[in-house]
């Protein structure tokens, strides 16, 4: 595996990206940040910018109003990117699947790498899917 | 002044223009007016009384838009709702009597016929008033004459004139809009 | 041989020393919140993954500018710690005024960032970068004050040599009343010119997303990252030069150099743990009253010959 690739998966600094969700699963994210389960020991961080960032956590179902803006904001990302759907609403719009105004998931407006269901998540099902993700890069690297 | 003080003032004042009144529990009071008469109560009821505008809310029923205006009285606990029906024109025929389906028509407009009912605004006495008949307006397509800046407030920009998505009968109009369970 | 020191001893050995501070800043930090820390090559992988990124640069920004500013706070924090080395392992290359061309050229690394954040075309780059310049008002004065007690103490001399081997002869000048308090002064100053809490308004994270450094990413933010903890090595080295005494050659003044270095990193350390920001018209008022107040009394004391 390519230096690059090691470093990126060593040290990935997270970026917390809601598109109008109902902040559930931003407090779980924010649980994940906390000391009880500290994830700072496998060199995440919290990005402040988009432009620091490595990792998009998208929570929320993405409505016709944040649409264009999640668009706008993962062209800003610096390329290599991973892109993680926290949550019922990111993976498939959840309740609002009948909605006027969620008209698409958000993987058909970014391109998402790993999907954690759930509706929140736990922390631990958020880590387990961080892990997830990082052996599917490993893997894919092969 | 106690409840019913408070009670016996607004049916005195309003005799003419009370259509319905339902005491439904010590703190909720539900009063049908005419939809002409909106302002003068609304303004007793703040002036005279020291209501408080809470909310407005809106919802289509079958045979008429209604709004149903909150007005809080703190002191007595009460919360007194003025509801307001504006009938929808008389139609011959409707499309669930004929038939369709979900997918029946292909999507054009929201469905319904470019009737848009019309009431007087709040928003000249209460600046709270603002916000929320923009939303009722964008969301359930009703007029509120007076109004001092009637544009959209939630929906996006790309949200096509006309079509009112809280209505009954709201079909989808994006064709890149993923609806394999209908709407 | 100035080449060799300023590769080898200005560079890679300062970068090395200076991730190693920045490690035991986070793993300490981590410690006090009753959780364990990043593993110890954590910052090199951080650096490691940043050169690898996209260089990004906004369409309004002025790209020379937003070049250049990093590498001009690289350049002189690498030409600070080379007089630094040089001045620590052999008195005698001094040179007359070498303390002022120091002060001078540590103030450079804030005004890179001030030049980056002015040149993103972004609002909050802009108000970082002018929080940044409030503040470089308010610590410097305290700063030159503190640093004119090892000058009184070392015979009226500005030769950071002549200083060293004042020491090497009299003792450290923290031992005194004086030096003590100049060096508390100091202290406080580094903590402000790191950016570090309370004093990092400029870079406040929650606030203005990352302040000055909003549009940087890729190789650019590497640099600025490497000189933030480069900085983070060479302010404490040079108080330990002033106040403490330098770090002697031999196996045991060496021991007790990382020491003195670890000691100092740890005290940035639990006053940036222990205290919540503080506004820039707070900090500034901060400075300029009770920590130019102390840095006076500390030189008259010096004067008095305390």
């Amino acid at each position: 595996m390519s230096v690059k690739l090691t470093a990126l998966l060593k040290s990935p600094w997270v970026f917390h990206l809601s598109t109008g969700s109902c902040n559930n699963c931003d407090i779980e994210i924010l649980d994940c940040l906390t000391p009880r389960f500290d994830i700072e020991r496998f060199g995440m961080l919290l990005a402040g910018s988009i432009r620091h960032a490595d990792v998009l956590l998208v929570t929320g179902s993405a409505n016709r109003k944040s649409m264009e803006r999640v668009k706008r904001l993962y062209e800003q990302v610096p390329k290599p990117c991973l892109v993680v759907a926290i949550g019922e609403c990111a993976l498939s719009r959840g309740m609002f699947i009948n909605s006027y105004n969620c008209p698409v998931p958000v993987d058909k407006i970014i391109p998402v790498d790993v999907y954690i269901p759930g509706c929140p998540p736990r922390p631990e099902a958020i880590i387990a899917g961080i892990v997830k993700l990082i052996g599917k890069v490993k893997a894919q690297a092969q | 002044m106690t409840r019913e003080d408070v009670l016996k003032d607004f049916k005195g004042k309003f005799a003419g223009d009370i259509l319905e009144f339902t005491d439904k529990s010590p703190q909720r009071v539900y009063v049908e007016i005419k939809p002409g008469s909106i302002k003068k109560a609304a303004l007793f009821l703040f002036k005279d009384l020291g209501a408080r505008f809470n909310i407005a809310t809106g919802l289509d029923a079958r045979r008429h838009l209604e709004i149903l205006y909150h007005f809080t009285l703190e002191d007595i606990n009460l919360l007194l709702s003025l509801r307001v029906k504006l009938p929808k024109p008389f139609k011959t025929s409707s499309p669930a009597a004929t038939g369709g389906g979900p997918m029946d028509s292909p999507p054009t407009t929201g469905g319904n016929d470019g009737f848009v009912p019309e009431i007087d605004s709040l928003a000249p006495l209460f600046e709270a008033a603002n916000w929320v008949e923009r939303e009722i307006h964008e969301l359930l397509g009703i007029n509120f004459r007076g109004h001092p800046d009637m544009r959209k407030l939630l929906l996006s920009d790309d949200w096509p004139e006309g079509v009112y998505p809280l209505r009954r009968d709201y079909k989808e109009w994006d064709p890149k809009a993923i609806r394999d369970r209908g709407v | 041989m100035n080449l060799f020191y300023l590769v080898v001893y200005g560079f890679f050995l300062t970068a090395a020393l200076g991730l190693f501070a920045s490690w035991v800043d986070r793993k300490v930090t981590a410690r006090v919140q009753y959780r364990v820390g990043p593993p110890l090559l954590q910052p090199l992988i951080d650096l490691v993954k940043l050169l690898g990124k996209e260089n990004l640069v906004p369409a309004g920004a002025s790209r020379a500018i937003f070049f250049a500013a990093p590498v001009a706070g690289l350049a002189s924090v690498i030409l600070v710690s080379t007089f630094l080395w040089l001045n620590n392992f052999d008195p005698s290359r001094t040179f007359g005024g070498d303390l002022i061309v120091v002060l001078y050229l540590l103030a450079i690394p804030s005004i890179s960032i001030m030049m980056g954040g002015f040149a993103s075309g972004n609002p909050y780059a802009s108000l970082g970068a002018s929080r940044e310049m409030k503040a470089i008002l308010s610590y410097e004065l305290p700063f030159i004050l503190a640093v004119l007690v090892p000058v009184i103490k070392a015979s009226h001399s500005l030769r950071l040599g002549e200083i060293v081997q004042a020491q090497m002869q009299r003792g450290a000048v923290a031992a005194s009343p004086s030096g003590l308090l100049a060096l508390a002064v100091a202290i406080l100053c580094v903590q402000a010119k790191l950016g570090l809490v309370p004093f990092d308004m400029a870079e406040a994270e929650s606030e203005i997303v990352s302040g000055p450094l909003v549009e940087y990413s890729g190789p650019a933010l590497a640099l600025y990252r490497l000189t933030k903890n480069m900085l983070l090595f060479v302010l404490p080295f040079f108080l330990i030069i002033l106040f403490l005494g330098g770090v002697q050659r031999g196996s045991g003044p060496v021991f007790f150099g990382v020491l003195k270095l670890i000691g100092l990193v740890a005290v940035l350390t639990v006053i940036r743990n222990t205290n919540p920001r503080v506004r820039i018209d707070q900090a500034v008022r901060f400075f300029w009253g009770p920590v130019t107040a102390g840095a006076i009394l500390a030189v008259a004391l010096a004067l008095f010959g305390k």
